[in-house]
Parts: C-alpha cells; structure tokens; sequence
C-alpha cells in the first residue's frame, strides 16, 4: 500500500547522458512565488536583499517581473505568509519540477528550442522563457550547468524534447 | 523572428514571448451610465485601422509578464519603439 503512496515524478529519475551533456530530473525542492510591489516589503520577510533588475537572482530569489519574484529553497523549508506587509506569498513547490542540463553542449541543447542568445546569457541569470511552445524559467548556474524550471504538467514533454536533442 | 524591446525587462526578445493586446491609450470613461449608446459602442468596438503607425498594446507574456505600449508599423510590421504603461503616447 505504501508505494502506492509514494510520490510519483513526472520526469525519469535515471539521468539521460547524451552527447556532451546530461539531463537530470531536480530533487523536489520548495518554491514560493512572491508578489509585491516594493522589493523592500519582502527584503523584511526573508531577511535577505532580493534582485531587483528582472533577469537577476541572488540567494536564491529570482526576479521575474517588476513585482514578481521566484524563491527556491530546499526541500521542506517554511517561509512565514508576510501578515500585514503589502505582499502575496504563495507556495508553489508542487507546480513546478525542475531539469538540470550539464555538460559542454548544455546551451546548445536548449538553443534548439529557445530564442535566448546564450552567448551572451551570463551566469547567475534567471528568466522566464519559451522553449518551443512550453513556458519555462532559465537560470544559468555555471557556465556549463543550466537549471530549467517548468510545470508538472509539461515536464514530460520538456524531457523528451531535451533528451531527442541531447542524443543527437 | 522579430525581436521586440520589453521596456521592463529593457532588453530584446523574440516576438513568441509576447502577446498582441488591442489598440493601447483606450481610456475607459469616468461615468459609463452618463454615455449615449452610441458612445458606448465606440468605447467599446470601435477602434483605428491605420496603414502605417500604430499604437497598440502588447504584454511579454511569456517573460516578466507585463503589458506595455508599441508603436508598430502595419505595413512593415518594424516596432518603432516600445515605451511602459502608463507613460505619454508616443
């Protein structure tokens, strides 16, 4: 009965190592999207300064419009719900999985499918995109290391289409 | 592709992030119930056609989420220029 219960991932859990770069479903981890209108209201939730420029991420948080915001944090961390500050504080660790790309060819792979210019995508940027017709949010970890965030429902198809163009 | 500048984000990105979303500076009126049907209707339904310049809204859907304002040119389909919401007609 327990493995009935057990949580049912909709990406392989078996990385896929292609040509020049490897494709790995993310443990599950927390996410909360935050909504605010002055970045100062959140910087006293969490404590911590949060980007500003939209494309931008530090600790953690990334800024993905002008009052829009994208944390990730290990898995099973609380954050408090901002009671009167001006904000919106929504968990939204189920919504999103996330695939990690490696490798030298990690860019080129997403490049299939994205209209980005990742020559000139530094590292430590995070936005959201469009990978053929599926919303995604980028985030370049280390130059070759590229963390794709992208709902549940989509993931399976965005495996796919990574794991075609890999083994190319 | 065309690539069009989202003033928010500040930088170009391709057409597919965005969402074409009427003709922008339509004012809602302050006082709906003082219009004539007639004026309703043209608040409502009627809007420009030009050959040439255009001014319309558009939103990076697909990036920082906003709306903001073009000028595009309709026969070209070239932006002349993307300016935020809220900001003076262009």
């Amino acid at each position: 009965m327990s493995e009935l219960l057990a949580r049912i991932e909709p990406t392989p859990t078996v990385p896929f190592a292609g040509n020049g770069v490897t494709v790995t479903s993310a443990p599950p981890m927390a996410r909360f999207s935050l909504r605010a209108r002055k970045a100062a209201d959140l910087e006293k939730l969490l404590g911590v300064s949060v980007p500003q420029k939209i494309g931008t991420m530090q600790s953690g948080v990334m800024c993905l419009g002008p009052d829009e915001w994208l944390m990730l944090a290990p898995d099973g961390t609380k954050i408090a719900d901002g009671a009167g500050l001006s904000l919106a504080v929504t968990e939204v660790s189920d919504r999103n999985v996330a695939i990690l790309l490696e490798g030298p060819r990690a860019a080129s792979v997403l490049a299939a499918g994205c209209a980005l210019d990742f020559d000139h995508f530094e590292v430590g940027r995070a936005t959201r995109t469009i990978f053929e017709t599926v919303e995604i949010i980028v985030v370049r970890e280390a130059a070759e290391r590229f963390h794709v965030e992208v709902w549940r429902s989509f993931a399976p198809w965005l495996w796919t289409a990574f794991v075609t163009v890999a083994a190319e | 592709m065309i690539l069009i500048h989202c003033p928010y984000c500040d930088e170009k990105r391709a057409e597919l992030e965005f969402a074409y979303a009427g003709q922008a500076h339509i004012a809602r009126p302050l006082d709906p119930s003082a219009l004539s049907d007639e004026e309703w209707e043209t608040y409502l339904f009627i809007r420009n056609n030009p050959r040439g310049r255009h001014h319309e809204r558009w939103r990076h859907i697909h990036g920082c989420g906003r709306f903001f304002n073009a000028v595009r040119d309709t026969v070209t389909d070239k932006f002349e220029t993307t300016y935020k919401a809220g900001e003076p007609r262009k």
